[in-house]
C-alpha cells in the first residue's frame, strides 16, 4: 500500500484545536445583573416610559379633533341609498356644526368610515397592479368578481376595491357671518404617499385620457369613468386621482379613516380654522346602512406624535407605573432576602 | 435501493446456484464425503445453500464461470444516490417524514383557488428551501460516501494474473471470488479469503481485526491444513482444489467450508483459515490466500447494517408538542372558520363583503365558512414551523461538532478524539438515568495482573507481587494528583465510546462504520501507514505491571527442591514431596502452554521466536526427569480407569495417527528423535542475536521494549519474548509462568518449547487444541509430552466448570484419589476466597490419555471437524469426550484492575442520579467485590442477593425484598428474609441505598413475562445492581426491558464483541431541550382575523413571513442551541449533582411547555394589540399596521432569547445584530425595491415611511418591553428567590477561584439543605435552562445548552471512556492523565 505511506507531516495530530470557540471558551457576558443594577435598570425604564407617557398625552392633547357622524343625520338619503336602483338620483345633506376653538395650523378633513371590511381578504385581491401602473389597462385578470362588464369590456379601475371607491363629496362652509357663507378652501392634492401618487399609480400613456381608457368600461357602481373624476383638475384624474389613490390604499381595520382634503391656509384660513359656525355639505352616495355601517367626517390637526390618540401615551405612562411597582417590590425581596444570604454579593441575580 | 438491488441479485445467484447444484454439485459432494471416510451420519444440506469457490484462472475457465462468475465483485458501493436517482430518491425519502408531507399538503392547498391564502409560488418557497437544504447535507454525505467508497475501489492489492504469471497489482475493486491474493505485512485484506499460504513456516498469519470489532488484539489464522507443510509459495496455476463454503452471511465467527482438492479429499475449513475483509495482517511477512467473498458479500459489509436509528428521546416529545400545536392550529382554524361563517351570514347579500366567485354565483357563508378554515390553515401554518427540524439537524451538527472537537476527550497516546456517529444522540446524553456497564475493559483495564494461585492445595499468595503492584498504584495516583482529582482522571479516560459516539482507536470512523468498510477505517484511519504500525503493535502486547510478576517466595523455595538430583532416585517409598512438585511442574506447564499465546520478539515481530531445533540440553537430566516422568504414569495408570494407557507410545495407534496427519496438524516425528536433536546453537544466542540489531533496525519499537528488556536480570532471553494472546489473562498466565522461569519459548501448531529452568527446554508436541468458547468456559491442549510420552490434556477454564469434570474418586479410595479430594476441597476453599478478593479465578486440570483413547478421540473429532453442518454441536462434543476425568492441579486468581478513577467517577455518577447497572458474567463473589471497590456499592449499602434456582423461589423472594424495601426507610430491618438475602445491619437513615445483586440464573426468571414487572419494581429501588453470570444475550435483554418499561434513558457502555448486542438496544443522549416555537407571530396573525372579519387576510407581507422562518429568526437560536452553556465545566464537573436536573428532563417537561404557550401568547396579545390600539381609528393601511408588529415581533424574539441565555459570548451578539440589521436591511430593500412585486401587499416605501416616524419606534420599543418584562421579572425573581442547583453553580462561575473553591464547600456541606433547594428548583421554575422561546418559526430556541450539555457529558459519559480502546492503552504504560 504505498500510496497509503504518508509522512509524518501530513497526517497532523487529531488534537482538537484549543481555541475558545471550539473549546465554548469564549468570554460570556452571562447577564447576571447584580441587584443594583437591575434596580436601577427597572427604575431609569419606569422614569422613561413615564416621561414618554407624558409627552404623548400632552402632544396628543394639544391636537385637536372633530368628528360629525352623517350617518343618522342624512338618513333620508341614507335610505335612498339602500337601493341600488337609485344610484344615479343626487342627493344632498348638509351638516352644520360648530366649532368652539380655532383648529391651529394644518387643519385635514377626513371621511371615516365604521364597519366597512376594507381588509378582506378577497376584496383585497381585487385589484389589477399592472392596469394601476398603466402597463396594461386591459389587464383585469386578478379583479374578479368585477373584471369585466357584462358584455366583456374591461372595467378600468377593475375590482372590487375600485369598485367601492368612497364616492361622497363633502364641502366644508364656513359661516362668516349671519348671512355670508364661504366655502373652505381645501386641497385635494398632497393626500396620498408620493410614492403612490407618482409611482404605483399611473395613468396609461395616451394624448388624452378618455382615448388611453379607450375599450375599457367604468366600474359598475361608478357614475362617472375613471377619467372624469375630478372636472376641475385634469391632472387629477383616471389612476392618479388623489381620492382615488387615497382609496386604493387598503385600511387595516373596518373602522378607518382616509384623508380626504387638506385646508388651503389662504385668507380667513391662515391661522387654521377659526372657530364658528360651519356646516358640511355632503353628497351622499356611498351606501354604509346597507350593512350596517356609518360614516362620519373628521376634521383634525396633527403633531408628531400622530393624532388625538391616547392610547400609546397612556399606554407609556401605564408601563412607567407597572415598571416603578415591580422594581420597588423586587427592591422589598431584595431587601428582606439580603440578611438571610450567606454571601454578600449573593443578591438578586439573574 | 442498492441494497434492494444487492438483495435481488443475491437472491437471483442463490436462485440459479441452487439449480446448478440439483443436477450437478450434490452428488459429487456426497461422493467427496463418502470418498473422506468419514461415517457421519449427518447428510449435508443441499449444496445450493453453499457456495462453490474455483479458481478464477485459466484451466477453470468454464467452471468458474459456472460456480463464482456470478458472485459479486469487490466493488462497494456504500452511497445511497447516483446522479441520476439523486433527487427523485431523495425527494422520496424527505417525504418520509411527516413534517415534510405537511408542508407539502400546505403548498397544494394553497393552489387551490378557493382556499388559496398567499401567492400559489411563494406558500411553496420554504418548502423548497428546506428540502434544498437537506438535500445538500444529504448530497454531501452521500459524496464523502461515495469519495471514501472510489478510494477504497482503488485501493491496490496484489492479485495473480496468468498472463503474467506473477501477482500484479489490481484494484480492489477488480478483485473477484477465486482470485489469488498476496499480501505483505501491515497491509489490508481487501475481500474475505481463505489463507493458503504464510511465509510464517508453522502456516500462521496474524491479523488485526480493530477495524472490525475494535478489538485490537491479533487474531491468529492458519493456512489451510495440508498446504502448511508446503515449503514454497502456493502456485496459484497448481491449485486445483475447489473450496465449498456456506453462503455469504454476517457472523463475523462462523466460517464453514471444506477445500476439496482435485482427488476430491476433502480438507475443513474455519473461521481460523479466514482472512476477514478490512482487517490488517501482522508479524506475517507475506499471505496468500484465495478469495471467497467480496465485496459486499463479505462479512465486514454485510455486518454493515446501518446505525440503528435512534430516535432521541427530546424528538419524541417535540413530537407530541407538535402534536399539540396541530390541535392548537385546528383549534384557530376552526375559529377562524366559525367566526367567517357567521360574520359572513350577516352581510350575506352585500356584495362589497361577499365577494361573488367570477360567475356571479354567491358563495354560502357555510361553505365560505369551510373554505376558510382551509385558508386559516394555510395562513397559519408557521405555528409549525416549517425549520424547527432543519434547525434541530443544525444544531446537533454544532453540538456533535464541539464535541468532537473538545479537547478534554482528546487522547494523546491514540491521537484520536472522541467521535459522534449519531445525531440524535448529542441531547439525550443529558438525560441519562440507567447507565450499564460492562465490567471487563469498562470498569476494569483489562490489564490481568497475576495475582495468587493454589497449588496442589497449597495457596501461594504472591506477598512480593502485591507489593509490587501497591508500589505501581502509588506511583500512578501520584502522577494523577497534579491534574484536577476528578477531571484529571476524567479526562485520562478521555474517550468516549457509546453505542454511536465512540472512539476510534487511530481513525475516525467506529465499529460500524468499519465494518461498514472495513477497510476504510483503513483509509482513513491508518493512512498513517507506517506510523502507525508501532502503536498497534504496541497495543498487542501487555504493558510491564502485567508482564513482571514477583515470583512468591515460598513457591520458589518448592521450586529449588526441583533439581534432578531429588529426583534420581525413584523411591517409591516417599510419593509425596515428588508428587507435590509433579503438580507444581504440570501446573506450570499448563499455565505456560495451555492458551493459544503467539511468542515474538518484540522487535522483530515477523520473525517468530523459534527453538524448536535448539532443544540442546544435558541428556543426563533429561533422561531423570523423563524416568521421573515414567514413574509418574506408572502410577497413574494403576487407577483403573486409565489401565489400557499402559501400552507403548509407539505402535498401533501411531501408525493409525499417521494416517490422519495430513488432516490434523500434528507431527509424528518421534518425539525422542525431537529431543536428541540438538543444535551446537544455544537459545540464549540466537535470541539474543535476533534482539539487538533488530533494535537498531528498527528504532520505533524501541519504545516497547524498553521496560521489558530492563526487567529481571538473568532472563534476558526470556524477558525479551513478547507474548501476544488473545485475552489478556492468558498472558498474566504465561508470564506469571515465565516468573517461575518455566518461559514459554516459541509455539509453532505443532510444537510448544517450554524452557523449564529446572528441567531444561521441553519440546512439548502440540497434538490439538480446543479454543476456548463461552460455552464450554475452558479450553484445553492435547500435547504429548516429552518426557513421559504420554498423550497429556492440559484444560484450563472457570472453576464451576472444571470442578464438575474431575475425575470422580474411585471405589478403591486410592491414596491418589484421596490425595485429589483434598486437594480439590482446599483449592475450592482458595477459590472463594479469591473471588471474595475480586480476583478472576480459573482452575487448572489435566488429564492422563492412553494413546488407544487418544486415537479413538481424534477419529471421532476429525469427523466433527470436516462436517459443514452442525459442526458446532459436533466439535462441542467431542470436546467433551475429551474434557472429563481430569485431575486439578491448582487454581490461579488473577486481578483485573479497576480502571483509574473509576471509583470516582461512579461515585459522581450516583450523585448526579444516575442509577448503574454492572452486567458481567464474573461469579458472584467477583463481582460483589468489584462492585465494592469501584464504589458501586457502598459499605453501608443494604445488599439484596438474588440467586435462587427457581422462579417461584425468585418471585417469592423478589416480593419479600419489595416490602422490606417498601418499608419504612428507617427501619432496622433486622429480619433475616430468607437463606439467600443477607443484610448488613444499620442500613443509613437518610435515604436508603440499596444494592441488588442477580445471578445470570435467576436473572432467567426474572426476565420472564411474568416476573418483569416485579423486578423492575425492584430493580428502582436500588441505586445499583449487580447482575453476574450474565450472558450476552441477558446483557441486551436486561438493557431492553428497563429501557421499554421504564421509559428512561439508558447508556450503554462496554468494549468487546459481547458488548454489541447490549449496546445497540440502547439509547444514550444528552437533554437538549429543543423546541418548537410557540408562534407570537402567527397569533398575531390569528389576532387580526377578529378584525377583517376571519376573511384569512395577512397583515403582513409573505416573503417578511418566510424571511421570518427561515433566517431572521432561525440563526440565533441554531447558535443558541449550539453555544448554551450554563455552568462551567469546572463547576459541573465539581458538582455532579446538576446533572439531575438535566437528567429529569426539567427543562423540557410539558409543564415548560405550557407555560411557554403561555408566555408566547400574552406576548402574542402585546404584540397585537399595542399596535393595534395606538393606530385604532386612524387612517393606517393594512401593510403599515403590519410593519410594526414585525419589528417588534423580531425583536421579541431576540431578547427573548437574551433572557433565556445564560450566557452570551460575542458570537451569540454577532448573529443577534446580525438577524435585526438584515431585517431592516431586507426590509429596506424590500420596500425600495418592491412596486408591485408581491400583491397584495406591495410593501413599497412602508419600512422608509416607518423609520422617518417617530411613533413608529416608539410602538416598537413599548411593545417589546411590555412584552418581556414579566419573563424578565421573573427572572429576576427566580434569581433571588428561588435559585435552582444550576442556577447557583452558574452564580459560582463568576467568582475568583479563591472565593470558588471557599463557595463550593460549602455547597458541599449544605448538601442536604441542597437537596431540598433542589426539589424546590425543580417544580419553581427551573426549567431555567432550555425552554421555549415564543416568537417566531424558528424561535423554538433549542434551548438547550448544549454546551452545557457537552460538559455534563464529560460527566456522564467519561464512563464511556473508560472502557475506550483499552487495549490500545494496555501497552501504553498506564496512561497518564491528558491534561493541557
Amino acid at each position: 500500500m504505498p500510496q497509503m505511506k504518508r509522512t509524518p507531516q501530513d497526517c497532523p495530530s487529531r488534537l482538537p484545536e484549543n481555541t475558545a470557540v471550539k473549546q465554548q471558551q469564549l468570554p460570556a457576558c452571562r447577564l447576571q445583573l447584580s441587584a443594583t443594577g437591575i434596580l436601577s435598570g427597572f427604575f431609569a425604564t419606569g422614569v422613561f416610559c413615564l416621561g414618554m407617557g407624558v409627552i404623548l398625552i400632552l402632544s396628543a392633547k394639544s391636537s385637536m379633533e372633530i368628528e360629525i357622524n352623517y350617518t343618522k343625520i342624512c338618513a333620508s338619503c341614507a335610505k335612498l341609498r339602500e337601493n341600488a336602483r337609485n344610484f344615479d338620483k343626487e342627493c344632498t345633506c348638509s351638516i352644520p356644526f360648530h366649532l368652539t376653538q380655532t383648529m391651529r395650523g394644518n387643519v385635514y378633513m377626513y371621511y371615516k368610515l365604521y364597519g366597512f371590511y376594507q381588509n378582506l381578504h378577497g376584496y383585497l385581491l381585487s385589484r389589477s397592479n399592472s392596469q394601476l401602473l398603466g402597463t396594461d389597462v386591459k389587464d383585469v385578470e386578478t379583479c374578479a368578481p368585477f373584471s369585466k362588464s357584462h358584455d366583456g369590456t374591461p372595467i378600468a379601475p377593475c375590482g372590487a376595491i375600485a369598485n367601492s371607491l368612497f364616492n361622497d363629496t363633502i364641502i366644508l362652509s364656513y359661516k362668516l357671518n349671519s348671512s355670508v357663507h364661504i366655502q373652505v378652501p381645501m386641497l385635494r392634492s398632497g393626500i396620498t404617499w408620493w410614492t403612490d401618487k407618482y409611482i404605483k399609480f399611473r395613468n396609461p400613456s395616451s394624448s388624452n385620457l378618455s382615448s388611453a381608457f379607450a375599450g375599457t368600461t367604468k366600474p359598475p357602481s361608478w357614475p362617472k369613468p375613471v377619467y372624469e373624476l375630478d372636472e376641475n383638475d385634469p391632472g387629477n384624474n383616471g389612476f392618479l386621482n388623489d381620492d382615488f389613490i387615497v382609496w386604493m390604499r387598503t385600511a387595516a381595520f373596518p373602522t378607518f379613516k382616509k384623508l380626504y382634503r387638506r385646508l388651503s391656509r389662504t385668507q380667513h384660513f391662515i391661522e387654521g380654522l377659526p372657530a364658528g359656525n360651519y356646516s358640511f355639505n355632503v353628497s351622499y352616495n356611498f351606501p354604509v346602512t346597507r350593512f350596517q355601517g356609518e360614516k362620519s367626517v373628521v376634521l383634525s390637526t396633527l403633531t408628531w406624535s400622530g393624532g388625538h390618540s391616547l392610547f400609546l401615551g397612556l399606554a407609556y405612562t401605564v408601563t412607567g407605573a407597572m415598571t416603578w411597582l415591580a422594581a420597588f417590590s423586587m427592591m422589598a425581596v431584595h431587601l428582606k432576602l439580603k440578611g438571610k444570604r450567606f454571601s454578600p454579593d449573593d443578591k438578586v441575580k439573574l | 435501493m442498492t441494497e434492494a438491488l444487492h438483495w435481488a441479485r443475491y437472491h437471483w445467484q442463490r436462485l440459479i446456484h441452487s439449480t446448478n447444484g440439483d443436477d450437478d454439485e450434490r452428488p459429487y459432494n456426497y461422493s467427496c464425503l463418502l470418498a473422506c471416510g468419514g461415517t457421519s451420519s449427518q447428510t449435508p444440506r443441499p449444496a445450493g445453500k453453499h457456495r462453490l469457490v474455483v479458481p478464477h484462472l485459466q484451466p477453470f475457465k468454464e467452471e468458474y464461470e459456472k460456480f463464482s462468475g456470478t458472485y459479486t465483485n469487490n466493488r462497494i458501493r456504500t452511497t445511497k444516490y447516483t446522479l441520476l436517482n439523486f433527487v427523485p430518491r431523495n425527494l422520496f425519502e424527505q417525504f418520509h417524514r411527516a413534517a415534510n408531507l405537511y408542508f407539502l399538503f400546505l403548498a397544494v392547498l394553497n393552489w387551490v383557488p378557493l382556499v388559496e391564502a398567499f401567492q400559489k409560488e411563494i406558500t411553496m418557497l420554504p418548502l423548497v428551501v428546506v428540502l434544498t437544504i437537506i438535500a445538500i447535507k444529504d448530497g454531501l454525505e452521500d459524496y464523502r460516501k461515495y469519495k471514501i467508497d472510489k478510494q477504497i475501489n482503488n485501493l491496490v492489492t496484489k492479485v495473480y494474473s496468468r498472463k503474467e504469471k506473477k501477482y500484479v497489482d489490481q484494484c480492489w475493486k477488480d478483485v473477484t471470488v477465486g482470485d489469488f491474493i498476496r499480501l505483505s505485512c501491515n497491509e489490508v485484506i481487501p475481500a474475505d479469503m481463505v489463507l493458503l499460504f504464510s511465509t510464517d513456516p508453522d502456516g500462521i498469519c496474524h491479523i488485526e481485526t480493530s477495524g472490525l470489532d475494535g478489538e485490537s488484539n491479533l487474531k491468529q489464522r492458519q493456512v489451510v491444513r495440508g498446504y502448511a507443510e508446503q515449503d514454497s509459495e502456493v502456485d496459484p496455476e497448481k491449485f486445483s482444489g475447489r473450496i465449498e463454503c456456506e453462503s455469504p452471511n454476517n457472523d463475523l465467527n462462523r466460517f464453514r467450508a471444506f477445500l476439496e482438492h482435485s482427488n476430491r479429499e476433502r480438507v475443513g475449513l474455519s473461521k481460523e483459515n479466514l482472512l476477514l475483509r478490512g482487517c490488517t495482517i501482522r508479524n506475517t511477512e507475506a499471505v496468500v490466500g484465495i478469495v471467497v467473498y467480496a465485496g459486499h458479500e463479505t462479512k465486514a459489509m454485510l455486518n454493515n447494517s446501518g446505525p440503528r436509528y435512534k430516535r432521541s428521546k427530546l424528538e419524541r416529545r417535540a413530537n407530541t408538542d407538535v402534536l399539540w400545536c396541530v390541535l392548537l392550529l385546528v383549534i384557530m382554524c376552526l375559529t377562524g372558520a366559525l367566526g367567517h361563517g357567521i360574520w359572513l351570514s350577516r352581510y350575506e347579500n352585500i356584495l362589497f363583503f361577499n365577494i361573488p366567485e367570477p360567475d356571479g354565483h354567491v358563495v354560502s357563508p357555510l361553505l365560505a365558512g369551510f373554505y376558510m378554515f382551509w385558508t386559516m390553515i394555510i395562513l397559519l401554518q408557521v405555528l409549525i414551523p416549517i425549520s424547527l427540524y432543519v434547525s434541530i439537524e443544525i444544531v446537533k451538527l454544532g453540538q456533535i461538532y464541539f464535541i468532537q472537537s473538545d479537547v478534554d476527550f482528546y487522547n494523546e497516546k491514540m491521537d484520536s478524539t472522541v467521535q459522534c456517529r449519531a445525531l440524535n444522540i448529542t441531547e439525550d446524553l443529558g438525560q441519562i438515568q440507567y447507565l450499564f456497564s460492562d465490567k471487563t475493559g469498562t470498569l476494569t483495564e483489562n490489564k490481568m495482573v497475576f495475582r495468587r494461585c493454589s497449588v496442589a492445595g497449597y495457596d501461594y499468595c504472591h506477598e512480593e507481587n502485591a507489593k509490587r503492584l501497591d508500589s505501581y498504584q502509588e506511583a500512578v495516583s501520584e502522577d494523577d494528583d497534579f491534574a484536577d482529582t476528578l477531571s484529571g482522571s476524567l479526562s485520562n479516560m478521555a474517550k468516549l465510546r457509546a453505542p454511536s459516539c465512540r472512539a476510534v482507536h487511530n481513525g475516525p470512523l467506529g465499529r460500524k462504520s468499519s465494518n461498514h468498510l472495513a477497510g476504510s477505517c483503513f483509509v482513513l484511519g491508518s493512512g498513517e501507514g507506517a506510523s502507525e504500525v508501532p502503536h498497534s503493535r504496541q497495543a498487542a502486547f501487555s504493558s510491564p505491571i502485567e508482564t513482571d510478576v514477583v515470583p512468591d517466595t515460598r513457591l520458589l523455595d518448592k521450586f529449588s527442591q526441583m533439581t534432578p538430583q531429588l529426583f534420581t532416585p525413584l523411591d517409591e517409598t516417599i510419593p509425596d514431596p515428588p508428587l507435590e512438585t509433579l503438580y507444581i511442574i504440570d501446573f506450570f506447564i499448563a499455565l505456560a502452554i495451555c492458551n493459544t499465546v503467539v511468542v515474538s520478539a518484540p522487535n522483530q515481530p515477523r520473525q517468530k521466536i523459534r527453538l524448536s531445533s535448539l532443544t540442546g540440553m544435558p541428556i543426563k537430566s533429561l533422561e531423570e526427569i523423563k524416568n521421573l516422568f515414567q514413574r509418574l504414569s506408572v502410577r497413574r495408570s494403576s487407577s483403573p480407569s486409565l489401565a489400557s494407557g499402559k501400552e507403548p507410545s509407539s505402535g498401533v495407534p501411531n501408525a493409525f495417527v499417521n494416517k490422519l496427519s495430513l488432516f490434523s496438524r500434528m507431527k509424528l516425528a518421534s518425539p525422542v528423535e525431537e529431543e536428541v536433536s540438538p543444535t551446537s546453537e544455544s537459545p540464549q544466542g540466537s535470541g539474543n542475536a535476533v534482539c539487538p540489531t533488530e533494535i537498531e533496525k528498527q528504532d520505533s519499537d524501541a519504545g516497547v521494549t524498553d521496560g521489558k528488556v530492563e526487567s529481571l536480570p538473568g532472563q534476558s532471553l526470556a524477558s525479551s519474548l513478547c507474548y501476544e494472546a488473545e485475552s489478556p489473562d492468558e498472558a498474566a498466565l504465561v508470564y506469571a509462568a515465565r516468573a517461575y522461569q518455566c518461559t514459554l519459548q516459541s509455539r509453532t501448531p505443532e510444537q510448544v518449547v517450554v524452557d523449564f529452568a529446572a528441567l531444561g527446554p521441553l519440546t512439548f508436541q502440540l497434538l490439538h487444541i480446543l479454543p476456548f468458547d463461552s460455552v464450554r468456559k475452558r479450553m484445553s491442549v492435547v500435547v504429548r509430552h516429552p518426557l513421559s510420552n504420554q498423550v497429556v490434556v492440559y484444560t484450563k477454564g472457570a472453576d464451576s466448570v472444571i470442578m464438575e469434570l474431575l475425575s470422580v474418586a474411585s471405589p478403591d479410595g486410592a491414596s491418589l484419589d484421596k490425595q485429589q479430594r483434598i486437594i480439590r476441597e482446599k483449592t475450592q476453599k482458595h477459590l472463594d476466597d479469591y473471588a471474595k478478593r475480586g480476583l478472576r479465578t480459573l482452575c487448572v486440570a489435566k488429564r492422563v490419555m492412553s494413546d488407544t483413547e487418544y486415537a479413538e478421540w481424534l477419529r471421532n473429532h476429525f469427523l466433527a471437524e470436516t462436517s459443514i453442518d452442525n459442526r458446532e454441536e459436533l466439535l462441542l462434543e467431542s470436546a467433551m469426550r475429551l474434557e472429563n476425568k481430569l485431575t486439578l492441579l491448582g487454581a490461579t486468581g488473577i486481578e483485573d484492575r479497576l480502571q483509574e478513577g473509576v471509583p470516582e467517577s461512579i461515585e459522581a455518577l450516583h450523585k448526579a442520579g444516575i442509577k448503574i447497572w454492572m452486567l458481567t458474567g464474573d461469579k458472584q463473589e467477583t463481582a460483589v467485590n468489584i462492585a465494592y471497590a469501584c464504589k458501586l456499592l457502598e459499605p453501608d449499602d443494604k445488599l439484596f442477593i438474588l440467586n435462587t434456582q427457581s422462579k417461584d423461589a425468585c418471585e417469592m423472594l423478589m416480593g419479600t425484598i419489595l416490602k422490606e424495601l417498601q418499608k419504612n426507610p428507617a427501619s432496622p430491618g433486622q429480619a433475616s428474609l430468607s437463606e439467600n438475602l443477607h443484610q448488613p445491619p444499620a442500613p443509613r437513615d437518610s435515604g436508603l441505598r440499596a444494592g441488588l445483586i442477580i445471578t445470570g440464573k435467576t436473572l432467567e426468571f426474572a426476565l420472564q413475562e411474568s416476573l418483569q414487572k416485579q423486578f423492575l419494581q425492584l430493580t428502582a429501588c436500588c441505586q445499583a445492581v449487580v447482575c453476574c453470570r450474565a450472558t450476552p444475550l441477558q446483557k441486551s435483554e436486561v438493557v431492553k426491558l428497563v429501557r421499554n418499561h421504564l421509559r428512561v434513558m439508558t447508556l450503554a457502555i462496554g468494549d468487546g464483541a459481547n458488548d454489541v448486542s447490549m449496546i445497540q438496544v440502547a439509547d444514550i443522549g444528552i437533554g437538549i431541550s429543543g423546541q418548537e416555537g410557540m408562534q407570537a407571530y402567527v397569533n398575531l396573525l390569528f389576532w387580526y382575523q377578529f378584525f377583517c372579519g376571519f376573511s384569512g387576510t395577512s397583515m403582513t407581507d409573505y416573503w417578511v413571513l418566510i424571511f421570518f422562518n427561515l433566517l431572521f429568526t432561525s440563526a440565533p437560536p441554531v447558535i443558541y442551541g449550539v453555544l448554551e452553556k450554563d455552568v462551567s465545566a469546572e463547576t459541573l464537573m465539581q458538582l455532579p449533582e446538576l446533572y439531575k436536573s438535566g437528567q429529569k428532563s426539567e427543562a423540557y417537561l410539558p409543564l415548560t411547555f405550557w407555560i411557554t404557550l403561555l408566555d408566547a401568547f400574552y406576548q402574542s396579545l402585546v404584540c397585537f394589540f399595542v399596535p393595534y390600539y395606538t393606530y385604532k381609528g386612524s387612517d393606517i393601511d393594512i401593510f403599515t399596521f403590519g410593519n410594526p408588529l414585525n419589528t417588534a415581533a423580531l425583536f421579541i424574539i431576540l431578547l427573548h432569547l437574551v433572557i433565556e441565555s445564560k450566557s452570551l459570548t460575542w458570537i451569540h451578539m454577532l448573529v443577534i445584530v446580525g438577524s435585526i440589521l438584515s431585517y431592516f436591511f431586507f426590509a429596506l430593500a424590500f420596500g425600495a425595491m418592491c412596486v408591485t412585486c408581491n400583491p397584495p401587499s406591495n410593501p413599497y416605501w412602508i419600512m422608509q415611511k416607518h423609520m422617518l416616524d417617530p411613533m413608529f419606534y416608539l410602538v416598537c420599543v413599548l411593545t417589546t418591553f411590555v412584552a418581556l418584562l414579566p419573563r424578565f421579572i421573573y427572572r429576576v425573581l427566580q434569581g433571588s428567590l428561588f435559585p435552582s442547583p444550576i442556577l447557583r453553580a452558574k452564580h459560582l462561575d463568576r467568582l475568583t477561584p479563591e472565593e470558588r473553591t471557599e463557595a463550593l464547600k460549602k455547597w458541599r456541606g449544605a448538601g442536604k439543605i441542597g437537596q431540598v433547594t433542589s426539589k424546590y428548583g425543580n417544580h419553581s421554575a427551573t426549567k431555567s435552562e432550555r425552554r421555549p422561546t415564543p416568537g417566531s418559526s424558528a424561535v423554538f430556541a433549542m434551548m438547550s445548552p448544549t454546551s452545557c450539555a457537552v460538559e455534563q457529558e464529560n460527566l456522564s459519559v467519561h464512563e464511556t471512556a473508560l472502557d475506550s480502546d483499552y487495549s490500545e492503552m494496555k501497552a501504553s504504560e498506564i496512561a497518564g492523565p491528558i491534561k493541557d
